[in-house]
């Protein structure tokens, strides 16, 4: 039970880095798209 | 003479981890720059920032170096809830304030800066009362970020902190001065990616390098019967419950926040405030368990301070290489936070203090952009110099976070409340803002009729908290009534009680005092104000 309170956290964290990763590429492929800036 | 209890990269190491952090932040901020000046590209980019960028930019920005080091230590002091109360609650600082995010932009679409809709809805003076809080809280947050990279660079390194902290401050100024806030969010992008990377290695890595569960098992022998409670009284009155009181606050106060609100695309702030929740929980719960597993294994702060419990983990359980990936870790940290207090800063200098009152109506963007520029130079001279004295700022800080905390119900009032004037917005923010004094510093003893009534103030204001943050996710009537439950059963227990907790007392009395005399003028008040106004008074700068 202690290892899965100390370790679920990084889990956690992985999903959340995978979700904006994958949003950021899509995102970057549509400006260049639409040939604007990400920002 | 080198440190036995901590490693110490050579100068060379350092200089390279430096540099080579700085110059790719650099070199990914020239992805943001514009041939042509935009001023409110500069403050909120093109307002129609994507999830990804926009999820990870908050989430970079609500982890400064203090979440580290806060986390461990309160996962160290308290034991198993002891991460918790501090990550948790700064995480629904994010989740919170962006039902009333969604307000402000549906109010107004075109504002740079939270305090610029106050001026549209109540004048010069309740808008300037907010941007001098926001101004306040981003240099404190400067200093604190830029004393983090002294005191990590001073333990881990040769060089002395001084030049940490000089080396962090011209790193940061220099990718944020020319792009602003463009090159902020997508500088937190590369960041955030780095600090997640970086805390999903390390923290199994500490985990099992200190023998894992079976190690860690035979801790709980040491631990006081408090800090063995995942429901440890002490934890929460002391750590969890301040926390939880200021999480409205801390929304409401930070211009970092509002603008993220403003420059995310309108449909998207919702995904990207409960993304970047989970992003900030995980990872600061994550690092604060480093403190409570050292707890565990028995190891002792060195010198006392618990502040250097992860630099002291990371020396004993990790190989160099590893040490250097914490490193980059809390400079990225500290990094991400310290460009957005400078865009916040330079946002707030040309919105609320130039174009809305020194330029009377004629507004030279090339002199407000150079005004913004000139803003970040000037912050970041001054937080380097706080910094390197090291000066004692608690009582700043109280006072602000006071402030943050008067502020809460006036400003999200306005936005609801067609009754709400600006002598109602002022009174209650004055008036919160004085009685806190009064109780928080003790300047009246706290004891008989006096305490009594200020545990009652306290109780509307415990109420005002929970009634708050029901209505962002339900309606009035429905908050109303939680609000007031909440309120009635605080009076019962803080009685003869919460006054033995002036932190907390005070606090509250903050969220009360400005809550009921708010309430009582606006009642007061016949005339209905038009919410469509504030659209037509916000407008494009370009």
């Amino acid at each position: 039970m202690l290892s899965l309170y100390i370790l679920i956290w990084p889990v956690i964290s992985a999903v959340v880095l995978f979700v904006i990763v994958r949003a950021f590429f899509k995102d970057m492929a549509e400006a260049k798209r639409e040939d604007r800036s990400i920002v | 003479m080198q440190d036995p209890v901590f490693y110490q990269f050579s100068i060379t190491t350092t200089l390279l981890l430096l540099v080579g952090f700085y110059g790719l932040t650099f070199l990914f901020s020239t992805l943001a720059a514009k041939k042509s000046d935009s001023v409110d590209g500069y403050m909120v980019s093109n307002g129609a920032v994507g999830f990804g960028i926009a999820a990870a930019s908050m989430t970079a920005t609500w982890i400064w170096a203090a979440s580290f080091y806060g986390a461990a230590s309160s996962g160290y002091k308290y034991g198993l809830s002891g991460a918790m109360h501090y990550g948790f609650w700064g995480a629904l600082m994010i989740l919170f304030i962006y039902p009333y995010g969604q307000r402000f932009r549906e109010l107004a679409p075109r504002a740079r800066t939270l305090a610029e809709v106050m001026h549209a809805r109540h004048g010069s003076s309740s808008q300037l009362i907010l941007a001098v809080s926001n101004l306040v809280g981003s240099v404190i947050s400067l200093m604190v970020n830029f004393t983090a990279a002294g005191a990590l660079v001073s333990v881990l390194t040769p060089l002395s902190f001084q030049t940490g902290v000089l080396i962090a401050g011209v790193g940061v100024l220099s990718y944020t001065l020319w792009s602003g806030f463009r090159a902020s969010i997508l500088t937190d992008f590369a960041q955030v990616v780095a600090m997640m990377v970086v805390a999903i290695v390390l923290i199994p890595w500490i985990y099992f390098s200190m023998g894992g569960s079976d190690a860690l098992s035979q801790g709980f022998n040491i631990l006081t019967a408090e800090q063995a409670d995942f429901f440890s009284t002490k934890a929460i009155l002391e750590q969890g419950a301040p926390f939880f009181v200021a999480v409205l606050a801390y929304g409401i106060g930070n211009q970092t926040i509002a603008q993220r609100i403003f420059a995310v695309r309108q449909d998207l702030i919702k995904s990207s405030f409960i993304t970047a929740t989970l992003g900030y929980g995980s990872i600061v719960i994550g690092l604060g368990m480093l403190g409570m597993m050292a707890l565990f294994m028995g190891m002792t702060p060195h010198d006392g301070d618990l502040n250097n419990l992860i630099p002291q983990v990371a020396s004993t359980y990790l190989p160099p290489f590893a040490i250097g990936m914490l490193f980059i870790l809390v400079i990225g940290s500290l990094s991400s936070t310290a460009d957005s207090d400078l865009s916040a800063l330079s946002a707030i200098v040309m919105t609320d203090i130039y174009a809305k009152n020194l330029a009377k109506g004629k507004i030279d963007n090339k002199k407000m952009l150079l005004l913004g520029r000139i803003t970040m130079v000037i912050a970041t001279i001054l937080g380097l110099i706080l910094a390197s004295f090291s000066l004692d700022i608690l009582v700043m800080l109280v006072f602000v976070g006071a402030l943050w905390g008067s502020l809460v119900f006036p400003v999200i009032a306005s936005c609801y409340w067609d009754r709400v004037t600006n002598k109602a917005f002022l009174s209650a923010v004055l008036g919160g803002l004085t009685l806190f004094c009064l109780v928080r510093f003790e300047l009246i003893p706290l004891v008989g009729i006096w305490a009594a009534s200020m545990e009652v103030i306290a109780a509307v204001g415990g109420g005002t908290v929970i009634g708050l943050m029901c209505y962002g996710f339900s309606n009035r009537k429905a908050a109303l009534f939680i609000g007031t439950i909440v309120g009635l059963i605080c009076a019962y227990y803080f009685q003869n009680f919460l006054r033995d907790y002036t932190v907390l007392l005070g606090s509250l009395i903050a969220y009360g005092a400005s809550t009921m005399i708010c309430t009582a003028i606006s009642l007061a008040n016949k005339e209905r104000f038009d919410f469509s106004l504030i659209h037509e008074r916000i407008q494009h700068f370009d």
